[in-house]
Formats: structure tokens, sequence, C-alpha cells
């Protein structure tokens, strides 16, 4: 649990260290940011294998538990094997680029457990986020948590890699395709700069034309778990920020959860709703993190 | 304890100090960079504010034989402005990354100075004469009417107040897209290298519109991206041969006859890693900040966060010695994270003859390493210190429960002074080290 709430931190302030180089004199420093992503990449894997070491453990009172939920939750959206959540799904679906992936593992999450567990990290990486959605009390709160960190990471390697691709004069290929993808990136979040749920949609069409498979397994994970995480928020979260230590931190994961989530479940009219159960800290942090957020795509408009 | 670079009666004592007082330095002031030139002569600083100050060694006095000479300012010069990239819309800072010299090829000495995206090639020349007597035109320089001249003369030269210019004579520009590093000239002498985060270029002294690019590790996709070059140096006497450090540990010597681009290496440095030390630090403080040739060629010295290594060009796997600078850090890393001190770049160097390295630390502490005593001694710049050759005493980090008188405990440590550049003087046992804003100079006592 220690090695969790630490990992967090050191998360959380990788983050900043990132944000504060945008505008540090002199331009973003290559060493740096790279050093930083590499922290922010092992506190997240530390972070995802401590909690996979507990999920393994009740997988068979999750897999029983996650049936009985799936009847009685009250929540009308995003539930994992309901109807209601397969429509949802299919929406999020269309957003993500992995279509197939996430739909199978919602749709039969019963079946999945039993193979996931026995698999590798990266597997019950993403299959164990969505037994998260319906295992016991710990596990939902970290599900929003873990992949909106997946997420931080990808979206901070896809930021500082596409900043650094930019101004390369020596290869003129790449120096064409990166300026598109800023002005395509610029004129969404032009659009968008008002709309906070939209501005990580930036991102979104970042990572899908990332080539990197890391990256590609992260939009199959997002929309895995925004299945999964409002269900979470809304009736978790108060129970969450009891149990972790660094609320700030929870925030963080929250708003991200939220955040993307609200992207992805296109019922932008429900969001407030979830936002609204947030806790106060939440909600600050909520609105200085995604005012943070969007400044990002103009730093990547820069480079 | 004292011995170290010379025999077990050697002390080093404080000489002087130069910059401010203040207690507020300006941001400008801070020392980036401290180079001695091949004769010891001259000592140049570079700061943030993209100055360069060369001091020169004073003749010794003949009165007190005994006292070496001062250095004392010789020239002052900006040597890079502050500019802005349009395209990219980033400021390209003015600080000075590094200083390297020239060996003395006439009575002018000649430096390269460097910042992110610049190198120039300085002439420093003294003028200590002056032509009078000209028939075209008079004193002030003014043209003198053809009709009022009578009679021809010869010009005569006549002393004048000693007068130091520097003037740039080469400006190398535009040929690295990310942040310069390193520069080394090579044996040759006619060429130099200029290294960023990812691109070795090969620049000839005469020749600005023109580099070779010679090492790339730039990936296809900047995603893979893994590491980055951080420091480059040529090879003392063998110019085609030059290595270049990274951000995960590794040296890589490479040869410029096997191939124009040297991407594959000659030699592959690499020391295999603990494993039992492993922490979600371990990629940044294996990161080497500093790479540098023993004067002999035959070794080389890497500077990590916590630790020096020596290595012989001859063996690859690991090190022949490692010395460790502030091993009680080790502990400290996260907070040493947070407060980016982590990201500290350190610099070493060898004395003349190769028997002792010396490197910085934090509270202004300074480290220097006999390698042939193994004995190590702690020393710190300060101006309580700071009496006219008075002895430095040793310091003593405690690193354990309990903290013996005179020594300092790990958290009452001073991060914010930091030594990062430290220079040594080609022949003689005077050391120039850089405290933040102050340059301090220490030599030995004789006895």
């Amino acid at each position: 649990m220690e090695f969790k709430v630490e990992a967090h931190r050191i998360m959380s302030i990788s983050l900043g260290k990132i944000y504060n180089s945008r505008v540090q004199r002199g331009g973003i420093k290559l060493h740096k940011n790279l050093l930083v992503s590499l922290v922010l990449r092992s506190a997240r894997q530390v972070y995802l294998s401590d909690y996979y070491g507990g999920i393994c453990l009740s997988a068979q009172q999750a897999r029983e538990w996650c049936e009985g939920e799936y009847m009685t939750s009250d929540q009308d959206k995003l539930i994992p094997g309901s109807t209601e959540s397969l429509s949802e799904s299919d929406e999020t679906s269309d957003v993500a680029v992995d279509k197939q992936e996430p739909r199978d593992v919602v749709e039969s999450p019963a079946a999945q457990h039993v193979e996931t567990q026995a698999s590798g990290e990266q597997d019950s990486a993403e299959n164990g986020l969505s037994v998260s959605g319906c295992s016991d009390i710990n596990t939902p709160e970290e599900s929003p948590e873990a992949t909106p960190t997946c997420e931080v990471a990808s979206v901070v390697t896809a930021i500082s890699s596409n900043c650094i691709s930019a101004p390369s004069p020596s290869d003129p290929n790449e120096a064409t395709e990166t300026p598109t993808d800023c002005q395509t990136d610029n004129s969404e979040s032009a659009e968008n700069h008002s709309d906070e749920p939209k501005a990580p949609q930036a991102y979104t069409n970042r990572k899908r034309t990332a080539e990197d498979s890391e990256l590609t397994d992260s939009p199959t994970k997002r929309t895995k778990v925004t299945s999964t995480s409002l269900p979470s928020t809304n009736d978790e979260n108060k129970g969450e920020t009891e149990e972790m230590d660094t609320s700030n931190v929870s925030s963080l994961i929250t708003i991200f959860g939220s955040s993307f989530s609200g992207l992805l479940s296109n019922k932008e009219g429900e969001q407030p709703d979830s936002e609204a159960e947030d806790s106060d800290s939440g909600q600050i942090c909520c609105d200085q993190m995604l005012k943070n957020l969007n400044p990002w795509s103009t730093a990547i408009v820069a480079f | 304890m004292a011995g170290v670079a010379g025999g077990n009666d050697f002390q080093w004592c404080f000489s002087q100090v130069k910059g401010a007082i203040d207690e507020d330095v300006a941001e400008a002031d801070i020392i980036s960079t401290v180079e001695f030139n091949h004769s010891g002569e001259l000592l140049a600083t570079g700061d943030k504010g993209g100055r360069v100050v060369i001091f020169q060694h004073e003749q010794e006095c003949k009165n007190r034989p005994h006292l070496r000479g001062e250095y004392n300012v010789y020239s002052t010069f900006q040597s890079h402005e502050p500019e802005f990239d349009y395209l990219k819309s980033l400021e390209i800072e003015e600080k000075i990354n590094k200083i390297r010299w020239l060996p003395q090829q006439n009575s002018a000495h000649f430096l390269l100075s460097t910042n992110d995206k610049t190198i120039k090639l300085w002439k420093i020349g003294e003028r200590d004469k002056r032509a009078e007597g000209y028939n075209l035109k008079d004193e002030d320089g003014r043209l003198r009417d053809p009709f009022r001249i009578t009679s021809l003369r010869v010009p005569v030269l006549m002393p004048m107040d000693l007068m130091v210019e520097a003037s740039p004579r080469r400006v190398f520009a535009n040929a690295h897209t990310y942040h310069i590093n390193s520069i080394s000239v090579n044996s040759d002498h006619q060429t130099y290298l200029s290294a960023d985060d990812l691109r070795i270029n090969l620049w000839h002294l005469e020749i600005t519109d023109r580099s070779f690019n010679i090492v790339d590790i730039k990936p296809a996709n900047m995603e893979e991206l893994t590491e980055v070059i951080t420091a480059a140096e040529c090879h003392p006497n063998q110019c085609n041969v030059f290595v270049y450090s990274s951000s995960k540990g590794t040296i890589r010597l490479c040869d410029m006859r096997t191939a124009a681009l040297c991407d594959r290496h000659t030699k592959f440095f690499e020391e295999p890693e603990d494993p039992s030390s492993r922490s979600f630090f371990s990629e940044i403080i294996s990161s080497i900040s500093d790479v540098k040739f023993s004067h002999s060629g035959r070794y080389m010295m890497t500077r990590d966060y916590l630790s020096v290594k020596v290595w012989d060009l001859n063996m690859e796997n690991r090190p022949v010695e490692t010395y460790q600078v502030h091993e009680y850090l080790r502990s400290k890393l996260c907070s040493l994270y947070e407060n980016d001190c982590i990201f500290d770049k350190f610099e070493c160097c060898w004395n003349g003859s190769d028997s002792a390295i010396m490197t910085g630390s934090y509270n202004n502490f300074f480290r220097m390493f006999d390698r042939n005593t193994r004995k190590d001694i702690t020393l710190e710049a300060s101006r309580e210190s700071s009496k006219p050759r008075a002895t430095l005493k040793p310091r003593k980090v405690s690193t354990g429960g309990k903290r013996k008188k005179d020594e300092i405990s790990v958290d009452s440590l001073d991060f914010n002074k930091k030594i990062l550049h430290t220079a040594w003087h080609p022949k003689e046992n005077v050391i120039a080290v850089a405290a933040t804003n102050n340059l301090y100079i220490f030599q030995d006592k004789i006895n």
C-alpha cells in the first residue's frame, strides 16, 4: 500500500515537472524530460504491479461479485456486462482504436477472468482493469486511477516526443508530418478550448497516430476502464478518498477518470452529475488540472 | 586527510576568491564553466549571462619566491547574447555551456565558447604598441588634406597601455537542433566536435558554414527515444578517436576511420547494474554527466550522480576504479528528485599527472581522490575559510546516527550551494572551484 502511495506521489510530481518544463526559459530540455518520463513509467509500473498483486488473490470472489453487481447496480451508464453498458462501450469503442478487444472483454468478463489471471502483466493490465470494475471495494477505486496514469504516461510520452520530433531539420518527412498533427490538434483544441472534457481529445488523436505498441494499448485500456469508472466515481468516490492517504492524488486520478470518461461517454449532460459528486478538493484540483491540460496542446503547437 | 595528490605533507590552502559577496546572487552571475588553458597561465570562466571572464596568472613576485602569483582579470567580454527562435517560439539562453581553449600557436590566445545553439571562436590578443606618425592621417585619425603634405615620414611604433582585445573570429551556427552539451578540440588542432542531445558534429576551425555529422542517435520514431548523448570528448592524442556518454550510463568509443557516420561504436563501456539497488531513480542516477580522458589517453573518467568511475580504455565491461562522491544521498533520492537536485550535472577533472581526480558536491563541498594511495578528502569552498594562505580543513559528512564534532549531518547540507564546475591546473597544484557566483582558487602549501 505504501508503495502505491509513493508511486502516486512520484507520478504527480513528475507530471508537474513536465508541465513546468514547458514554461522554462531556453525551451524544453530533452534529457531532463526523458529522465522524468522514465521515472513516471517506473512509478506507474510499480503502482500497477502492486495493484495486480492484490487482484490475483481475489479473482474468484471478484467474478461472483461481478455478476451480482450487473444485476443490482442502479447506475444507468457504463456498467460492464449490462446491455446498457454494451451500448456505451459501442459508443466508446467508436472513439478508440481497438474496437474488438474492449467489446470482447466487456461482454464476457467472466470468461475472460480465468484466462487473464494466467497471463502476463501486459494482458492483465488490460483485463484486470475490466475485472476491477466489478470486484471488491478496493479495485473500483483503483481502476480509474490506474488507467488515467497509463494514459498520462502515454500522453506525456506523446507530448514530449511530438514536441521533440517537430523541430528536426534533417528529417523532412517527419518535419512535415508533425506540424500537420500539430495543426490538426491545434484546430481541435482551439475549437474546444472552452470545452473542458474535449480538451483531452487532442491527445486521443495523437495517440491514434502513434505507432508505438505501448501507446496503442492505452486507448484499449482507456475504453475498458471508462466503462467501469463512472459507477465507481459515482458511488465509490467518497469511500475512495477515505481509503487513500493522499487525497489530492486520488483527486488527480478521479479528475482524469472523470474527464476522460466524460469524453468517451458522449453523454455530457450527465457528466456534470458525476463531477458534482466529487469531493470539494477534487473539484478544485479538477479545474486546475483541466486548465493545465489545455496549455499542453499549445505546447505541441509551439514545437 | 591531507596527503592527496602529492604526498603526506601536502595541504591545500586558500589563495583567492573572485566574485561578489552579496547574499543575493543574480542569476546571470552564476558561473557555468571553468577551464584552464594548456599552459595554465590563463583561466577562463563563463556565466549564465553569456559573459566570459579570463584571468591571467601574474608572474611570481621576485621578493617572495615562495608565493605563487595571483590570478587577475585579463579580459572580460560578452560572448553570447540571448536570442529568440521565431520559428519555434523559443528563447535561446545565452548561458555559456562550455569553454575550450585551443593550443597556443602564436602570441594570441584562442578559445571556443558555446551556448545551447551556437559556438564561437574568440581571439584574445594583446596590443601594447601603437603606430604613430602616419602620413595620410593625423593623430586623431582624420584624413589629412593631401595638398598639405609636404614631407614623408616613416610611422614609428610607440608603446601604449596594454590593451587586451577579444574579437569573435568565427561563428559556428545553425548546426544543432537540440541543446549543445559539449565541445572538444581535436588533437590535430584543426577540427573540433560539438555534441547535442542526439547528434555529434565535426567542424573544421576555418569553416563555419558546414559541419560533418558523425553521430546521430535520433530514432526514426521519436517515441522510441530511450537515451540521449550527455557528453563527448576527443582523445588527447589520437585524432581519430572520440568518446560520448549517454543518459543510460554507457560510454561509446568511436573511431572516425571506420565510417563517415560513427553510429556503430568501436568500444562500448558499461558496468552491469546492481539489481539490489534498483529504485525509481536508478536511471536518473546512472546518467553520466561528464566524461574526461586522462592526459595520457590511457584512461577516461565518468561522473554520474553519486560516483566517479575511472575506465581503462582496454577494458569495456567494468571500470577499473569507482569512487563514491556522496553515497549518503542514496537514501534521499526522492527528495532530491522533488527539488530537482537529482538532475544536477557535476563535472570532474584530472590533475596534470593523472594521479588524482576531483569533483564537486553539495554544501560547497568538493572531493578529491588520490588514485595511488586511495585516499580521499572533502574540502569546502566558503568565505569563512578564505583567509590568505589559510589551510583548508577537511570536512566530513556524518552518515551514521552519532554525529561527531565538526561533522555535518546530511540533513543540514545546503543543496542550493552546489559545486558543479572545477578545474585543475595542467602542471601545478592549483585548482579553480566555481561555487555559484564565486570562483575560488586554491593551491598547495609549499613547505
